[in-house]
């Protein structure tokens, strides 16, 4: 499900802008004295969301002031206040954790744009070949995260392929612990996060960059910049915009990413690879004490909050 | 035909000359990038499948070995396994049924999303975009809880709400600029025929939003079906899981046999190849929606 946030919920800016067929007048008329009558549609969608969404959240937060415990989920929940923040902080895997989910997400987000955007540059063009390409990337992107995660635990075990290499080229003498080192690990789910990433960044900025005019190439050209100029002083300058949006959805995604720490590591070895939300589950549904998981995912869901507001102006300043 | 220049404007449509990228990097080094990038994801997905035909004593030698002796046996075995054949019908179910639950609440919504310009459109469009950045790990803690009181655990009907919930958000932002690109023109000359607001919806709207519809649902029933943790932690008993919830009880196993864990991740990713195959450029299309401005 981590795939999830990479959608991205910016596409009205860019057909309100073209409404052709829109003209102020039937704007007033469609929107004005019986325009509420759409509000009738999204009633359905909004009452199930209502029950399904926004109470779990109600729930949620009353749960994260609670002791709430296996034998109590279901009824008498005892109020506790700030306890189980206090007793998170207090528990010294927690700085951790947090330290883990901030090397994490840079990670994610460094990698997934710059990747992203090189494999937008050279995927550009329109030819067989980038086609393909383009096609495999986002197959890829579309396969079950359990697929995508099995494999790459695979590729990266003791006997995998990466360790293969390695030693056989002499540039290892013993395997490396990709996925058992402390440190290590964290950064390989990541890496293999960014992987999966990189081709619906990709994607998103090949179409800014068709959207570049071409008198902007024939300029730079003209006064003869090199490519690696062209990306520079062309390429990036004009996918400004895109980056901007691209980047808090991808920090929402490394931030929320917890398909490939679960098949790959499951949070380990200790809480090497324990992020916060990956810890939330953890709290709750291994070692049972749904109270304090609550608490956890609730100082998540806050984070979430103000990277939705940035998102949010930033496509309100898109749509200007 | 006008859906066709509908999506058109949507996605590809644009004043601006496309020359300039064509010729771009067409040198030898964008060349040998390319083929990195290519090796990169064609590279694990080629070894998921060359293992799915390893003996388990060849992997245990040299999981990265070409020479081998191809063996059916790992397809057979998972084949042979009544379980997989529930687990496949399970996943169809549990990734059909959401996908229509959310199409059914989700159209509507866009669709109305896209027409009302108030105060609370933006209220309900900022509360979609939070639901949807949110982590999964908090919506089950609640939902498991909730589910507990209403009976809903370890059944199809509380996974597929579970699910909906969870892509509605995503479903609603992604069909509204689809609606938006109809010319409002055209709902009101229906209107002047007499038509009502459901009529128009369903005549004239749902019609020209059949690319974006095929979208969103392709996407829905993609995220549906890779979708796990729901799964493993609603089913009370590994007999009722999905593909994918199977897979993942699989991977965190110990001693893992791995020819059979990658013909399982072959069988479960084969859906999504078929579905790939017939949709890829409304997905590559509907994907990009949001960047092209």
């Amino acid at each position: 499900m981590s795939n999830l946030t990479t959608a991205p919920p910016a596409g009205a800016p860019s057909v309100r802008r073209r409404g052709g067929g829109r003209t102020p007048a039937s704007r007033r008329r469609i929107t004005g004295a019986g325009g509420n009558r759409h509000l009738f549609f999204i009633l359905p969608a909004a009452l199930f969301l209502l029950v399904f969404a926004v109470y779990p959240v109600v729930q949620l937060v009353r749960m994260s002031l609670s002791d709430v415990r296996v034998d109590n989920l279901g009824a008498d929940w005892q109020f506790v206040g700030l306890e189980n923040v206090i007793r998170n902080f207090g528990d010294g895997a927690f700085g951790g954790v947090i330290i883990n989910t901030v090397v994490f997400v840079a990670i994610v987000t460094v990698l997934g744009l710059v990747g992203g955007l090189a494999a937008a540059i050279l995927l550009a063009p329109t030819g067989k070949w980038p086609g393909l390409i383009l096609a495999l990337l986002v197959f890829v992107w579309a396969l079950p995260p359990v697929v995508n995660g099995s494999v790459w635990k695979f590729l990266l075990g003791t006997q995998g392929l990466f360790n293969t290499l390695l030693t056989d080229l002499g540039l290892a003498s013993t395997a490396v612990p990709f996925l058992f080192d402390d440190r290590l690990a964290l950064v390989s789910v990541a890496l293999v996060n960014s992987w999966v990433v990189i081709p619906f960044n990709a994607l998103v900025y090949r179409a800014a960059i068709i959207g570049i005019p071409g008198e902007l190439f024939e300029a730079s050209r003209v006064d003869g910049a090199s490519r690696w100029q062209e990306i520079r002083h062309v390429i990036i300058p004009s996918v400004r915009s895109t980056t901007m949006i691209l980047t808090v959805l991808t920090v929402v995604y490394g931030f929320r990413s917890f398909d490939f720490i679960y098949v790959m590591t499951f949070g380990g070895p200790g809480t090497a690879t324990t992020t916060l939300p990956f810890l939330g589950y953890v709290q709750a549904f291994v070692r049972f004490d749904f109270g304090l998981g609550a608490s956890t995912a609730l100082i998540a869901v806050l984070m979430v909050l103000v990277l939705a507001v940035i998102y949010a102006r930033n496509v309100r300043q898109e749509e200007k | 035909m006008s859906t066709v220049t509908a999506t058109r404007t949507l996605t590809t449509d644009s004043p601006r000359p496309r020359r300039a990228p064509r010729k771009m990097f067409a040198n030898p080094v964008a060349g040998g990038l390319r083929i990195v990038l290519f090796l990169m994801y064609a590279v694990p997905l080629l070894w998921i499948v060359l293992t799915s035909l390893k003996s388990p004593s060849d992997v245990i030698g040299s999981q990265s070995s070409l020479l081998f002796r191809p063996t059916i046996d790992a397809y057979v075995t998972a084949l042979s396994n009544a379980g997989l054949f529930t687990a496949m019908q399970q996943s169809f179910v549990i990734a059909a049924g959401t996908t229509l639950l959310t199409l059914a609440i989700a159209i509507p919504a866009g669709y109305g999303l896209a027409r009302v310009n108030s105060a609370v459109t933006t209220v309900i469009l900022g509360a979609l975009i939070v639901f949807q950045m949110l982590p999964q790990t908090a919506n089950v803690i609640p939902l498991f809880q909730i589910f507990g009181q209403w009976g809903l655990l370890d059944t199809n009907f509380g996974l597929i709400i579970a699910d909906t919930a969870l892509l509605t958000p995503f479903a609603v932002l992604l069909m509204r600029p689809f609606f938006r690109a109809v010319p409002v023109a055209l709902e009101e000359a229906a209107m002047l025929d007499g038509a009502s607001s459901i009529r128009v919806f369903r005549s004239v709207m749902l019609p020209l939003a059949r690319n974006g519809i095929a979208t969103t649902g392709t996407l829905v029933f993609l995220l549906a079906w890779g979708e796990f943790l729901y799964a493993v932690n609603f089913f009370l008993s590994p007999v009722n899981y999905p593909l994918s919830a199977l897979l993942a009880a699989q991977v965190s196993a110990f001693g893992i046999n791995w020819p059979g864990l990658m013909a399982l991740a072959v069988i479960t990713s084969v859906p999504i190849l078929i579905l790939f195959f017939f949709t890829y450029r409304l997905l590559r299309e509907g994907l990009t929606l949001g960047a092209v401005k």
